[in-house]
């Protein structure tokens, strides 16, 4: 039954678990405290399971969304009541069947204990009945065998009348004997033929006994003969006169001692109503015993009796008639006693339905007036019995069942119910049915009871754990429903933001491709503009179309590049570069080239680094530039006066430096740098035992609009700006901060805003960037041996002061004059009171501290006075400038002058200011490095020529050192250039280069690419002057990375004059022809002598690419897939059918080819496989033939894919002109460097 | 006719070209390559592209007539004739190639069949509109002109 109940139970559960899946895991934690039981079939069911729960809830989150939190807590709730309901099953079951069980076997048991007790109870007094009868019949038959014996003594005709007085006081004294042998007998009676009647009577009620007889009327006992006939005749006469219709007889009773028999009274005469039951001949008209059930006034109880006639000697005829009678009391006495111990009523009737014996009280007979009668069972005065023997008649009637056997459990008798039985005992003359009724209380009454107790205990006891059992689910479920609860949460949550995930990763995926798809043609453009710009027979008008346009495209470029960039970032695709750069210089290009636009703003940029920052770092220069461009462009944005300060200092992480120079708060970056580096732990220690990493710190320094402090973590996130108003006053994206925290921390560096004094914004941040081991710390001018001096006149105070710590900190005595009247009064002091006597000079009585510091000038010996003047400072409105400019003249012998030009200053006053001699120029804004020019130039001069200065001799030493300078500072620049996006290194090439032409020349270079309004000016001057527009042309061709061109040049455009003569048209011709010459010669030189083999399978394409590099005069040899490529390698290429014949190929020693422009969609044989295969072929030559890929796909991924294989570099189709020969260049160049070292 | 009057035409109809996107700035590249040493390139060029898309173009309609259509091979035609068109210039070849291309992805027998029948006719156009293009050229060259960049 256990088992049944448990494999329902589990039955339940699996349903449940099937049912609800989302209530698998709990169910299955509930489950698995049942043990074994539950991981049986819990091993086989939880993986569905789970993965249902899965499946389920990921389709749940997905199509319901947000409504899951209630359905998850309707199925919990459902889960819970199935529960609680299979609970409810389960104990309900067990108490039914508990119950059945304990009934059904319990009465079925005492059913057969009960039938067998009643079996016995009704045998035992039948078996008394039985017994009476027996002995009943056997006196009978003892009285009869004596009377017979007796009698045939007597009978003798002699002497009759004593005989026969001696025979009936024979009789007599034996039927004594026989009567008081049995105490049970009531009487026994003898009748004579002649009607001489003797009884003997035991009256059981008076405890008397008695002796009854006729008086004889007729001794004669002899007259046999006569007597038969009349006997034979009238039998029934006889009988009648026997007993009753004998009514001459007079009956006499004489009361006896019950022991001894003696006579203790008188014989009375008794009335015939008295009489006894006296058996007469008539109850053996057969002569056979016979039974039959008397009555008697003397007792109450029914009485038996038998009588047995007795035969003559010869056996022919009955001389008397015996007749015992016995009462039936001891029968309803064991009955009485049997009831009493065992409850219940028994009764014997007769067949006939007379009550013989019950074992109640009542009275068994009718007290009619005839006397008394038997009674009929239904009449009894017993309630139970007489119902019972009416309910059996009533159910049975006459047609009692074979054997008169009846067994009723549940008889309803008034309201209560009774087992019935009888039995049935057949006797031959007296049938008896014995019945037996007992209350079914008596057998059942516990049982039913206690059945009934314990179905309510057990109903109480399963309502009790029902309960309990519900509490507990609840209890328990409950932390299971909140857990559910809060992992739908959760999971939802998660789900949301898996979404949000998913979707800005399809949006930066989106962007990817999209900017990718747009950044193709516009690369397109730009290269065509290129191609334009270089192009002959453009109007000045077109050109200046044509520029604007790819400053144009470049800007647009440069933002797809920020998309791209920042999606880069966020696929987690951005692979920083690791080169080597000068750090210092791509700054100086992004401060010059900001400036241009801050001096419109009358903001002031300033660029302070210190000195301790190496000249050279690894990093992704392109990335670095990124973020600070992005930072000061932003500060621009918001600062409309002021200036914008870009600091910078270098922190060794092994070292604590001593740069407290910088800012007051030096400690609080140095303590967050601390937690950092702790953060990082063995991360950063490695990097920067492996790599000497360094950490640079950067700040950026405005004095805009500032940011409100709560927006200071959120400026970089994308897409938000501190202000939204912003972007109507100075549109933007949002997009930039974002880029450079990005950057920041993917250098491994970070950024945040710092609280400021005064207005204005100050972003900190630091990068890790590593140097290489062998930094080569350059050797620095000891300026202080030279005993140079600087007068620095310039407007913008910020950058004045800290040019001028930097300078005494290097041991150069500094004057600050702010504006034009300072700078007389200095100069006034220094020369005139050199002149004259210095007591004088107190009537001048320049400021204190100025005087101060021209005191300790004029205290050097022989000085070398460097005058930076910002071009600011005269008047250039109105004619006065030429009066100031004369002024200073004065002046020019003792001191040099570095003029600090606007980018738009006119060429009237450069040109002015040339002629003057003034030859050192510089662009604003002044830094380090350009002040490091200006000092380096003055000192070489003052070196070279220390007494006789002609302008025109210095000049052109001048700018022999410059532009030997320049050159130096060039190759170097492109080779870190070289690798970075077109636009950014061209950028910062052009600027760098201009910024390193410190001496003669303003930088157009800056100006074209960086301001659109000026440039109609800029084409004009160089119309008017050769001598730009050459220098210009060669910064172009330095750009290009092709140099050593214009050391010629310079000298064919040597003299300015002579430029300002010719007409615009010849200008125009002259310069259209300087570009044919220019142009055709770097054509020859870019690839002039490289053997390129081709392998691409279109064929369009490799006519396209084939003609692009033969243009530039390289030596082509297309093939059309990689199996080709690969024989082309191996054989010597002369054979190559698909070689152009009007190419001379060079057949020389190793490799046959420079360089391998790889398709890498092929036929037969893709470009990775083509390539990876020439690098094996190549480990046994040694070469390293750079192979540039050529693909379709422009993501990083194939990028990363190229160079695995062993590609070089990598290009993307459409081919840009451009980039193609700057790669090749390049590849080509370092190959070369490789073969001279070997 | 005037001479002045075919050139003007050339330029028109070369401008329309590019307006109505049947070229790009990669023909323009293309024209810009020609010089004196390679005074044809152009139309050098352009019928390479002609040959190398016919063949292509009937690759393709073999590959699609297949009972079980390689998707490989056709992506990978499509995937050459969007990069013969690129370098051409020939815009709406290209693109109709990117849709091909996606349909192959999906596996699209229908869209590459409706996107082979779009090739077809952008292909012909393109081909009609570079013909009589080149034939005003020669025109021009004929008249003893020379031909306006």
């Amino acid at each position: 039954m256990a088992e049944k109940s448990f494999e329902t139970a589990s039955q339940a559960y699996r349903s449940t678990s099937s049912e609800g899946s989302p209530m698998d895991t709990p169910l299955r934690k509930v489950l698995s405290r049942i043990p074994g039981f539950a991981s049986s079939w819990g091993k086989k069911k939880a993986p569905r399971g789970r993965r249902i729960f899965h499946r389920d809830v990921e389709e749940d989150e997905f199509q319901y969304g947000s409504s899951h939190c209630l359905s998850s807590y309707y199925s919990v709730f459902v889960a819970r009541l199935a529960i609680m309901v299979m609970l409810a099953i389960l104990i309900g079951l067990l108490t039914v069947l508990t119950w059945h069980f304990t009934r059904v076997y319990t009465t079925k048991s005492l059913n057969t204990l009960a039938y067998g007790l009643r079996y016995e109870l009704l045998q035992r007094p039948i078996l008394r009945m039985w017994n009476i009868l027996n002995s009943t019949s056997e006196i009978t038959t003892a009285q009869v065998k004596l009377s017979e014996y007796v009698i045939r003594r007597y009978s003798k005709p002699t002497d009759q009348a004593e005989q026969i007085e001696q025979l009936y006081q024979m009789m007599k004294d034996i039927t004594w004997a026989l009567f008081a042998s049995r105490k049970a007998l009531n009487a026994i009676t003898i009748n004579y033929r002649n009607g001489f009647v003797q009884a003997f009577h035991r009256d059981h009620r008076s405890n008397n006994t008695f002796y009854i007889y006729s008086n004889l009327a007729n001794y004669s006992i002899s007259d046999t003969e006569s007597y038969d006939d009349k006997m034979q005749s009238s039998r029934q006469g006889w009988n009648d006169q026997f007993i009753h219709g004998n009514v001459s007889a007079i009956w006499y009773r004489q009361p006896l001692d019950p022991v001894t028999g003696e006579k203790k009274g008188k014989p009375s005469q008794i009335p015939p109503e008295d009489l006894i039951n006296i058996a007469g001949p008539s109850q053996v008209p057969d002569g056979v015993a016979s039974w039959h059930v008397a009555v008697s006034k003397y007792t109450d109880s029914p009485l038996l009796s038998a009588a047995l006639p007795v035969w003559d000697a010869s056996n022919t005829s009955i001389v008397a008639v015996v007749g015992v009678t016995t009462a039936l009391y001891s029968v309803g006495q064991l009955m009485k006693e049997l009831v009493e111990v065992h409850s219940g009523y028994i009764y014997l009737t007769s067949q006939e339905g007379y009550l013989l014996a019950t074992s109640t009280n009542t009275p068994l007979l009718n007290n009619t007036a005839k006397g008394p009668k038997l009674m009929m069972a239904v009449n009894s005065e017993d309630r139970v019995i007489r119902m019972g023997a009416q309910w059996l008649q009533k159910t049975y009637g006459n047609k009692f069942p074979p054997g008169h056997v009846v067994h009723v459990e549940k008889a309803n008798l008034g309201g209560q119910h009774y087992y019935i039985d009888s039995f049935f005992l057949n006797l031959k003359r007296l049938p008896i049915v014995g019945v037996i009724i007992i209350p079914r209380k008596y057998i059942m009454g516990k049982v039913d009871e206690r059945a009934l107790k314990t179905l309510v205990i057990l109903i109480s006891a399963s309502v009790c754990i029902l309960v309990i059992g519900c509490v507990c689910i609840l209890i328990l479920t409950n932390g299971v429903s909140k857990e559910m609860k809060l992992r739908a949460e959760l999971i939802s949550h998660l789900d949301a933001r898996r979404r949000a995930e998913a979707s800005s990763n399809y949006k930066s995926q989106f962007l990817a491709n999209m900017s990718h798809e747009l950044r193709t043609p516009m690369a397109a453009v730009i290269g065509l503009l290129d191609i334009l710009i270089c192009d002959d027979c453009l109007t000045n008008e077109q050109y200046a179309m044509v520029t604007q346009i790819r400053k144009c495209s470049t800007a647009l470029l440069r933002l797809l590049n920020n998309i791209l960039d920042l999606s880069k970032v966020e696929s987690g695709k951005l692979v920083l570069e690791e080169a080597e750069f000068d750090l210092g210089r791509e700054l100086e290009g992004l401060v010059d080239m900001f400036s241009v636009q801050c001096i419109n703003h009358n903001v002031e940029t300033v660029l302070d680094l210190s000195d301790d920052i190496p000249k050279v770092v690894r990093g992704d220069s392109a990335r670095v530039v990124q973020v600070f461009a992005n930072l000061i462009s932003n500060s621009i944005k918001f600062t409309t006066s002021g200036h914008i300060v870009l600091r910078g200092w270098c922190e060794n992480p092994n070292v604590s430096s001593d740069s407290g120079k910088f800012s007051p708060d030096q400690k609080k970056p140095l303590s967050a740098l601390k937690t950092k580096l702790k953060q990082h732990g063995n991360h950063m220690k490695k990097a920067s035992k492996k790599d000497n990493k360094m950490i640079l710190w950067f700040e950026v320094d405005d004095t805009g609009c500032g940011i409100d402090p709560s927006k200071w973590e959120s400026v970089f996130e994308s897409f938000e700006q501190a202000d939204p108003s912003t972007t109507r006053t100075h549109g933007g994206t949002g997009l930039g901060l974002c880029i450079v925290r990005t950057l920041v921390n993917k250098m491994g560096g970070e950024i945040k805003v710092v609280r400021k004094n005064g207005q204005g914004t100050l972003m900190r941040l630091f990068l890790l960037l590593s140097t290489p081991a062998d930094g080569i710390e350059q050797g620095r001018i000891d300026f202080a041996k030279h005993s140079v001096a600087v007068i620095l006149a310039l407007h913008g105070s910020m950058g004045r002061l800290i040019m001028s710590k930097w300078l005494l900190k290097n041991g150069v005595p500094t004057l600050e004059a702010s504006e034009w009247n300072e700078l007389t009064q200095i100069l006034h002091e220094l020369f005139h009171a050199r002149t004259t006597n210095s007591a004088f000079d107190t009537h001048y009585s320049p400021a204190k501290p100025v005087r101060s510091k021209v005191q300790t000038l004029q205290d050097m010996k022989n000085p070398v006075y460097i005058i930076v003047v910002d071009l600011g400072l005269l008047d250039l409105s109105t004619g006065i400038w030429k009066e100031q400019l004369n002024f200073l003249d004065k002046y020019s012998g003792q001191v040099k002058f570095a003029w600090m030009l606007n980018h738009d200053t006119s060429n009237a006053i450069k040109m002015e200011l040339r002629r003057k001699g003034h030859i050192l120029m510089v662009n604003k804004p002044l830094y380090k490095a350009k002040m490091l020019h200006i000092l380096e130039a003055v000192i070489k001069e003052s070196c070279v020529e220390p007494q006789d200065r002609s302008p025109n001799v210095t000049k052109g030493t001048l700018k022999q050192s410059d532009s030997h300078e320049c050159l130096e500072i060039d190759s170097t620049q492109f080779e870190t250039c070289s690798s970075d996006e077109s636009d950014i290194s061209e950028m910062t090439g052009a600027n760098s280069v201009s910024s390193a032409r410190t001496g003669e020349q303003p930088k157009e270079g800056t100006v074209l690419k960086s301001s659109p309004p000026t440039l109609r000016n800029c084409l004009v001057e160089f119309t008017r002057l050769g001598l730009e527009a050459n220098n210009l042309r060669t910064e172009e061709d330095e750009c290009n990375g092709r140099f050593k061109l214009h050391n010629t040049k310079d000298v064919k455009c040597e003299n300015p004059d002579s430029s300002e003569q010719p007409s615009f048209t010849s200008n125009a011709k002259d310069r259209d022809d300087s570009y044919t010459t220019n142009k055709a010669a770097n054509e020859q030189k870019s690839l002039q002598g490289l053997r390129i083999l081709l392998a691409e399978d279109t064929p369009v394409l490799q006519r396209v690419a084939t003609i692009m590099l033969e243009k530039m005069g390289a030596v082509v040899v297309a093939v059309g897939d990689g199996l080709q490529a690969v024989e082309a390698l191996n054989c010597v290429p002369d054979g190559d059918e698909y070689r152009t014949n009007r190419l001379q190929t060079e057949i020389c020693d190793s490799p046959p080819y420079d360089l391998i422009l790889m398709d890498c969609q092929m036929p037969m044989m893709d470009g990775y496989e083509a390539t990876k295969a020439i690098r094996k072929s190549e480990e046994r030559t040694g070469w390293h033939i750079p192979i540039v890929a050529l693909t379709a796909h422009a993501m990083s991924s194939d990028k990363e894919k190229c160079l695995e294989v062993g590609m070089d570099a990598y290009l993307t189709k459409p081919v840009d002109y451009k980039l193609m020969v700057s790669t090749i260049l390049a590849l080509t160049k370092r190959s070369a460097d490789q073969r001279l070292t070997q | 006719m005037d001479l002045f009057q075919l050139q003007r035409r050339l330029v028109d109809y070369r401008a329309s070209l590019y307006h109505e996107d049947f070229l790009d700035e990669q023909f323009s590249q293309l024209q810009d390559l020609q010089d004196e040493n390679n005074p044809d390139f152009v139309v050098e060029v352009v019928t390479l592209f002609f040959e190398d898309s016919e063949r292509l173009l009937n690759e393709l309609a073999k590959a699609l007539e297949q009972p079980i259509i390689d998707f490989k091979r056709v992506d990978a035609h499509v995937h050459q004739f969007k990069g013969s068109s690129s370098s051409i210039g020939a815009q709406r070849v290209q693109k109709a190639c990117i849709a091909f291309r996606n349909y192959c992805e999906e596996q699209n027998v229908e869209g590459c069949l409706k996107c082979l029948q779009q090739l077809r006719h952008e292909y012909s156009l393109v081909k009609t509109k570079l013909e009589s293009m080149f034939q005003l050229e020669q025109q021009i060259l004929s008249a003893g002109g020379s031909i306006p960049m």
